[in-house]
């Protein structure tokens, strides 16, 4: 029992550390939307001598989209997982109280609070124990979800750099266009990479 | 644990004071939590904060059962007087705090839903417990803005909240005291900066005088009982409050 509020406490303290990694991630997505927009709008002048570029800026749009689709859904969840966190740091502090007014009585008082935390326990604490581990393993799908999805746009923006090759005079641009993508998509990969190790650690 | 003691008793009814626990933190405010029996109706007063809980429920059980505890009567809205309504609540999600209608929006910070509180009018209002009328007294601005004692005609006590409270030093810690002017000592320095206006206490003395009072009951420290009830009224009506020194 001692070791539950500790255990709540630092379960919290890691979902607000998700949760501003998250945030980091959300916003480099959205910096890769407005990439995307810029390289349409760049192949569209550069025309003819960059259709396979004009091609795939379309993809890395639709990829910046999917991603911040799938960032608001994470987020979304990571709330969710921090109302949960705190009914239960709630719960676990009730229990601390508790647990010392068990100590304290005796008699009628005893057996009434023995009896009492037996079914508050297994009610309100496994309850929220299992919706704690839900929590977790959807977030931790859910982040192999994305880790794929960013996976897909790496490769559109190594492709990117190929077409970018044949730009003739828009090739500079193009080429400097397709190395930032490759960048932020890089922190945002790393990012993933470290969330994944935390979520590991939690399970 | 603290100590459960009867204050007073005539047949089914009962005055239960549940005072003093040794081990007590010194960094939280000693309190005094009064449970007022008719038979087997109960009303707790000013159940206490959420630290205190063990204490009280313990205490408490030795004398009553605590099932049966299912009407809460908070004063005024400090953590020292309700915090606890989560751990009640838990015992019996039923239970019913009565509490001035300026704070029913604000304890639910401290737990319970709208089901839980029944406002009290600033006009004070009486509730049944078991087949005795207690009066709701209004004591607003002393020191809480939305503030009432409760007065038991049958019994002749007031239970008086923060008025009356005393911070007693270790040693001269008794549920009664015997010398007036020693003891008000320790009430000085609690009345003249907790206590808010001038206006609001000589209402209070002067509606207060006109009640049957054989003990009036504070919140913290020892309970007055026939004459230093006069005795703390007037004292009371001549000091200076409301003023911050220094
Ligand atoms: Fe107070
Ligand atoms: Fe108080």
């Amino acid at each position: 029992m001692a070791a539950v509020p500790q255990d709540t406490g630092r379960e919290l303290r890691r979902i607000v550390r998700t949760n501003e990694e998250i945030k980091r991630v959300v916003a480099t997505a959205f910096k890769i939307n407005l990439m995307a927009m810029n390289a349409i709008f760049l192949a569209k002048r550069a025309g003819q001598t960059a259709l396979g570029f004009g091609v795939l800026s379309n993809e890395l749009r639709r990829f910046a989209m999917d991603l911040q689709k799938q960032m608001s859904q994470l987020r979304e969840m990571t709330y969710g997982s921090v109302s949960t966190i705190t009914a239960l740091v709630k719960q676990a502090r009730l229990n601390r109280v508790l647990e010392r007014t068990r100590k304290e009585s005796t008699g009628v008082g005893r057996s009434l609070i023995d009896e009492f935390m037996r079914t508050r326990h297994s009610l309100t604490f496994a309850r929220h124990r299992e919706q704690i581990a839900a929590l977790n393993r959807r977030l931790s799908q859910m982040i192999a979800d994305t880790a794929q999805l960013v996976e897909l746009g790496s490769v559109l923006a190594r492709s990117a750099k190929i077409e970018a090759a044949y730009g003739g005079a828009f090739s500079a641009s193009l080429m400097q266009v397709s190395c930032d993508f490759e960048r932020t998509i890089g922190d945002i990969q790393r990012s993933l990479e470290s969330l994944t190790k935390r979520q590991d650690a939690s399970l | 644990m603290k100590t459960a003691r009867v204050i007073y008793e005539d047949g089914k009814h009962k005055w239960i004071a549940l005072v003093r626990d040794p081990n007590r933190p010194d960094y939280l405010i000693d309190s005094n939590e009064y449970l007022v029996v008719d038979d087997d109706d109960s009303l707790l007063l000013d159940p206490g904060g959420n630290e205190v809980f063990p204490s009280v429920f313990s205490a408490l059980s030795t004398e009553f059962d605590p099932r049966k505890i299912n009407k809460l009567f908070a004063s005024h809205q400090d953590p020292d007087i309700i915090s606890s309504l989560a751990l009640w609540l838990e015992f019996n999600p039923q239970v019913k705090c009565y509490i001035s209608w300026l704070w029913a929006s604000f304890v639910p910070h401290f737990g319970g839903n709208k089901e839980t509180f029944i406002s009290i009018p600033d006009g004070g209002m009486d509730i049944m417990i078991g087949s005795q009328r207690l009066q709701l007294i209004p004591a607003h601005y002393l020191h809480s803005s939305g503030n009432f004692h409760l007065y038991d005609p049958k019994a002749k006590i007031l239970f008086s909240g923060d008025v009356g409270a005393a911070l007693l030093p270790q040693g001269e810690d008794d549920l009664f005291f015997g010398d007036f002017d020693r003891h008000i000592r320790h009430a000085e320095g609690f009345h003249r900066r907790w206590m808010g206006s001038e206006k609001a206490k000589h209402d209070w003395c002067q509606r207060v005088s006109q009640l049957d009072i054989q003990m009036m009951c504070p919140q913290h420290g020892a309970i007055y009982r026939g004459d230093q009830v006069r005795r703390f009224i007037d004292w009371f009506s001549h000091l200076e409050v409301g003023i911050v020194k220094g």
